[in-house]
């Protein structure tokens, strides 16, 4: 058995105790910001006709246009806080469907960070596993995350807003419609149940009416802003269509983080093999 | 306080030597006491706020002593119901090669999931002063530092630190600077952090966690969780909180703490007798003007106010100049006792302020202190003030008669002193119960005491033949003065004599100890090189992978290898060095002297991992026998093991376990190695293998290479600076006895200045004084020395079986320090007659007339 399958087997037969840990903790992985389309993918699809049950089916919607097999990029990432701009570049590549895609993203500039990668494998049934390859130290390491409202790498992203989250941990409702742009939007509120933990009081979504997509996400921390990602730059790759630019405001702290995707492509083939930690070390060393 | 006014204060004046002599016993008492007390709290105080500042918000954590645990205990951690962040640690002291900074604590945390446990205040604000996140990450050779740290060697983001590492000098590149305060604090701001994988392969930890800091969730009790993650990992591991790692270091300390704590009584009682002995004579020397108020009308409790009130105005004033000294003392003695702490424990401590300790704790030793040195100088103050109050003004105008014991009291005092010499001969035969023992101990003491005045004045008699031989009107003048006045001589005796009961007991323990170390050291510690990862053999900061050995076992000349693994883990609630081996190959090169158990046995068993062998000390100290099973926790379960064998071992004062390798490794999951002792084949130099590893390995590891010789140079050192406070404290003890001698001697020729003048005015020469007080001074000496070094006889059985049974468990032999008595002859005596100079010239300067005019 490879190292990379020994890894992942090992992580299969985690004890339920972990699992339920995990999924309790941390739904919360890059995939969902990176692979952009995928933005909220998890939002379940359980549609029944109430007002607040709305607001369900257009999330639900939302998830439907934007599923893909698999997806490509280059991005480019860059961090302006207090006059210093930190820019990086990376690749990113997902295999799978939603709920049981696996996914690696592996940095090439600057050259301190080039061929570091992150291998995320999610499950259907608990939160994603992850694992970082350090190319310097020869080692992958497995990041828990635990503290889901820090900020993920210097971005300014939470790990908290990488996570996919499921629908079922939320309540939403329809505030309105609203002009964002020029372009009309539907704006829901969504709250998160009582029992999921969260920084957040609740969030705003932008939703446009024309593609189902999200256009913004503004989220709350009692009634003050804590954080807004912004989607521009849309268009139709291969069917899907997608905001390749994200632009991420810290509003507490001031600071912006703008992600732009490049060279995009839905549905390509992969192999399974390139999703595993041993072509990490393969591509790393 | 008009009495104070009109009657103390003009005295005082008068005899200002005096006054200050006397207020000097209080000064140096309380400056001693508090001098070791805050020096040793402030390195205490030092390591338990590190501990603190780097702990943050860490409730629990998870440790399984030097040895770490496999990286699956992590997640085992994190799966536990209550536990809200578990963040694996590598705690490291590494030496900076940066000039005159020494060592950097460091700690290796996984920044991923590390920033709720601890706050890295970082310099310019939140995560971004780590100039890039992801670069600290990806790069093992990132570090961030304290600004303190970064200010003081010029340091900026992307400068760079030399340090030593594992795989040798290295370069680190300074990623973050975190703001002064909180944590950045801790180390004197010798401190950094950087990413734990990447401390992992620096200090050679393989894929091991030293530790695993713990925060509790929301609606759970700290204790529940502990029990939870005990549940979860069995008795292997110490779940605990961080305040009991300042515990466990404490215990690793008991011995010095037990030394000084003895040292500071010791100071407060000699500076007791010297006041008392003042305060005798003041009275002795008053006694007409007591008897004239008496006779106006005061009361014996306005007299005995008047006296306390004096004591109580000495004291004050004595405890605060003693607060001061012991300040400046303790400043001293700090830097000895880092440096101590470091070379045995190699936990640097230095470099940090007195006072720096817990300000509640340093308050209330400063204002502890101060109360006692105010009331110990009363409590001395009260017999003579009582004497004062109730003398007979009669008695009290017959000149002389005050400072003899009658014989009534005399008869007492004996009865007394038999009493509490029976009672304490009794505690020792019930000396088991620990109690009963120092009770024995105590008893001693004021036994000896009791019988000061009695053997004072008997060894005088028996000295007067020997000064009258040696200068017939002199020696006579000089040895009947001392027998008229046994009240005034009897407290400097008393003074000197526990001041050389100090020294002797010091210095016997301290030849002891030599004696038995060097003797082991012959039989036990025979290998010709020892390879460390450390210069200070104590650190545990890195290891050896096992192939490191290997590689040494198949060099030129190299007989044996042995791989010591030598962990300190927990054992019964308290630290302990475990030392795994391989028996069988010890039993060839160095078997230690046996204490129980047959050696072929006991060497046999513990080789087939079916037994442990102990240490004396473990054994004194734990109440450990032969054949006794004991449970031995291990990460991955309980070692429970019979004590196969009882050794004579001085590796540690905690006392070692000794193990087989095999086992070792097996149950510790650990093959990493502290160090290894080698054995050439005969006829190859030493020096010509050391060159050979340092060759071989020097450039790219951290590795030292010791030779026989310098390994019994080191021990030796250490133990030099293990007793280092004990000289310092026998220094101490020698200026007191001289303090006191000059004072009895001020004292008594004042007392009888006008009998000098009259010795004068019939025709004694000046020469004739000069010598009959030289004298004087020198019995005094004599009567101190002799009963300092008898009552250090005993007082030194007392200290090694205390040293035995309370502190180190070691089974030191008797052995009269017999160098030290001789030497303490010409020094005492030479002090003696040195004290004597001036008061001597004093008797002889003054004016005949104005002598005779005295009282």
């Amino acid at each position: 058995m490879s190292n990379d399958k020994k890894i992942l087997a090992t992580e299969t037969r985690r004890t339920p105790r972990t699992q339920n840990l995990r999924s309790r903790v941390s739904r919360c992985f890059p995939i969902s910001v990176f692979s952009v389309s995928r933005w909220l993918i998890l939002f379940s699809a359980v549609a029944v006709p109430s007002f607040a049950q709305d607001a369900r089916s257009i999330i639900q919607e939302v998830q439907k246009r934007n599923r893909s097999e698999s997806e490509r990029y280059e991005g480019t990432l860059q961090v302006i806080d207090n006059k210093k701009v930190t820019d990086k570049r990376w690749i990113y590549k997902r295999k799978g469907s939603f709920g049981d895609s696996k996914s690696v993203l592996t940095f090439t500039a600057p050259a301190e960070v080039k061929g570091v990668a992150l291998l995320i494998v999610n499950h259907p049934d608990r939160a994603s596993d992850q694992w970082m390859w350090t190319p310097s130290l020869e080692r992958e390491r497995r990041i828990a995350f635990q503290d889901r409202s820090t900020r993920f790498f210097g971005t300014d992203f939470s790990f908290e807003d990488l996570e996919e989250r499921d629908v079922d941990q939320s309540d939403f409702k329809v505030l309105g419609e609203e002009k964002l742009e020029g372009v009309d939007c539907w704006v829901i509120d969504s709250r998160p149940k009582e029992a999921k933990q969260s920084q957040y009081t609740n969030s705003k979504l932008w939703v446009r009416k024309d593609h189902y997509l999200f256009v913004q996400v503004e989220s709350y921390v009692k009634d003050t802003l804590a954080r807004r990602i912004s989607y521009t730059d849309f268009a139709q790759v291969q069917g899907v269509w997608t905001g390749r630019t994200l632009t991420v405001l810290d509003a507490r702290r001031g600071s912006r983080t703008i992600m732009k995707l490049e060279k995009l492509s839905y549905n390509e083939s992969m192999k399974d093999d390139d999703f595993t930690i041993q072509a990490l070390r393969r591509e790393g060393s | 306080m008009i009495l104070l006014r009109l009657i103390s204060w003009p005295y005082l004046r008068k005899h200002l030597l005096r006054t200050l002599l006397t207020t000097a016993g209080i000064v140096l008492g309380v400056g001693v006491l508090v001098g070791m007390r805050t020096a040793n709290q402030t390195v205490m105080g030092a390591f338990q706020s590190t501990v603190d500042k780097i702990a943050g918000a860490t409730q629990l954590q998870i440790s399984a002593g030097d040895t770490g645990f496999e990286e699956s205990v992590l997640e085992r951690v994190q799966s536990v119901p209550g536990v809200r962040v578990a963040s694996a640690v590598i705690e490291a002291v590494a030496a900076t090669e940066l000039p005159g900074q020494g060592n950097l604590l460091i700690l290796g945390v996984d920044m991923t999931g590390d920033r709720s446990l601890r706050d890295y205040s970082f310099e310019s604000g939140d995560e971004a002063v780590i100039d890039d996140p992801l670069v600290f990450l990806a790069q093992p050779d990132s570090i961030i530092v304290t600004s303190e740290f970064a200010a003081r060697n010029h340091l900026a983001t992307n400068s760079k630190i030399p340090m030593g590492t594992m795989e040798g000098r290295k370069q680190f590149t300074v990623r973050g600077i975190m703001k002064a305060g909180g944590m950045a604090s801790a180390f004197g701001g010798n401190f950094a952090v950087m990413d734990v994988y990447a401390a992992q392969k620096v200090f050679g930890r393989n894929r091991r966690f030293d530790r695993i800091d713990v925060a509790v969730k929301e609606g759970h009790t700290v204790d529940d969780v502990r029990r939870a993650i005990e549940t979860e990992l069995g008795p292997g591991f110490t779940v605990e909180a961080p305040s009991s790692r300042g515990t466990q270091f404490e215990s690793m300390v008991a011995a010095h703490r037990i030394s000084i704590n003895i040292s500071s009584v010791f100071a407060l009682l000699i500076g007791m007798f010297i006041i008392y002995n003042s305060f005798a004579i003041a009275v002795t020397q008053r006694r007409y003007e007591i008897g004239i108020l008496r006779a106006l009308g005061a009361s014996r409790g306005q007299i005995r106010t008047l006296f306390l009130m004096e004591s109580f105005i000495e004291g004050i004033i004595g405890s605060a100049v003693g607060l001061l000294l012991g300040l400046v003392l303790a400043r001293g003695m700090m830097g000895y006792i880092g440096g101590l702490i470091e070379s045995l424990y190699g936990v640097d401590q230095a470099g940090n302020n007195v006072l720096s300790a817990d300000p509640y704790y340093i308050g209330g030793l400063l204002g502890g202190a101060f109360a006692l040195g105010v009331l110990t100088s009363m409590f001395a103050a009260w017999i003579p003030a009582n004497e004062a109050a109730s003398l007979n003004p009669v008695i009290a105008l017959q000149k002389g008669k005050a400072q003899a014991i009658s014989e009534q009291e005399t008869r007492a005092r004996g009865w007394a002193a038999v009493a509490v010499g029976v009672v304490a001969a009794a505690c020792l035969l019930f000396g088991a119960y620990r109690p009963i023992f120092y009770f024995g101990f105590l008893l001693t003491i004021v036994g000896a005491l009791l019988l000061t005045p009695t053997l004072a004045l008997g060894i005088t008699r028996l000295l007067r033949p020997l000064l009258r031989r040696l200068r017939p009107v002199e020696g006579a003048l000089a040895a009947d003065s001392l027998i008229q006045a046994p009240r005034r001589t009897a407290a400097t005796v008393a003074a000197l004599m526990l001041s050389l009961t100090m020294v002797v007991g010091f210095g016997g323990v301290a030849g002891a100890s030599y004696h038995s170390i060097t003797a082991w050291m012959t039989t036990a510690l025979n290998p010709d090189l020892v390879v460390t990862t450390s210069a200070n053999l104590a650190s545990r900061t890195y290891r050896f992978p096992s192939s490191v050995g290997e590689e040494i076992r198949h060099m030129e000349g190299v007989r044996i290898v042995q791989d010591v693994s030598a962990p300190r883990i927990i054992f019964r609630g308290k630290p302990i060095l475990l030392v795994a081996v391989e028996v069988g190959s010890i039993l060839q090169t160095a078997p230690s002297k046996p204490v129980a158990g047959d050696p072929a046995t006991m060497y046999r068993e513990a080789s087939a991992g079916r037994g442990l062998i102990a240490a004396d000390n473990l054994a004194q100290l734990r109440n450990l026998h032969l054949g006794e099973m004991v449970d031995l926790p291990s990460p991955t379960g309980v070692l429970h093991l019979p004590i196969v064998g009882i050794v004579e071992d001085y590796s540690d004062q905690q006392g070692t376990l000794l193990i087989d390798r095999a086992l070792y490794t097996r149950a510790w999951a650990d093959d990493s190695c502290s160090l290894f002792r080698v054995y050439l084949n005969q006829g190859v130099s030493p020096l010509v293998v050391r060159q050979r590893i340092l060759d071989r390995f020097g450039g790219h590891s951290k590795l030292f290479v010791f030779t026989n010789q310098d390994l019994r140079d080191y021990i030796l050192k250490i133990t030099d600076q293990w007793f280092g406070m004990s000289y310092a404290q026998i220094f101490i003890a020698i200026f007191v006895a001289i303090l006191g001698i000059v004072n009895t001697l001020t004292v008594s020729i004042t007392d009888r200045r006008r009998e000098l003048g009259v010795l004068q005015a019939v025709g004694a020469l000046r020469n004739q004084i000069r010598q009959t007080i030289w004298m004087e001074a020198v019995a005094v000496g004599l009567v101190g020395l002799l009963m300092g070094l008898g009552l250090g006889a005993i007082y030194l059985y007392y200290m090694l079986e205390i040293l035995r049974r309370d502190v180190a468990g070691l089974r030191l032999a008797y052995e009269f320090p017999v160098h030290i008595a001789l030497l303490l002859f010409p020094v005492i005596l030479g002090a003696a007659l040195l004290s004597a100079l001036g008061p001597a010239e004093s008797a002889v300067r003054g004016s005949l007339v104005e002598a005779l005019e005295y009282e």
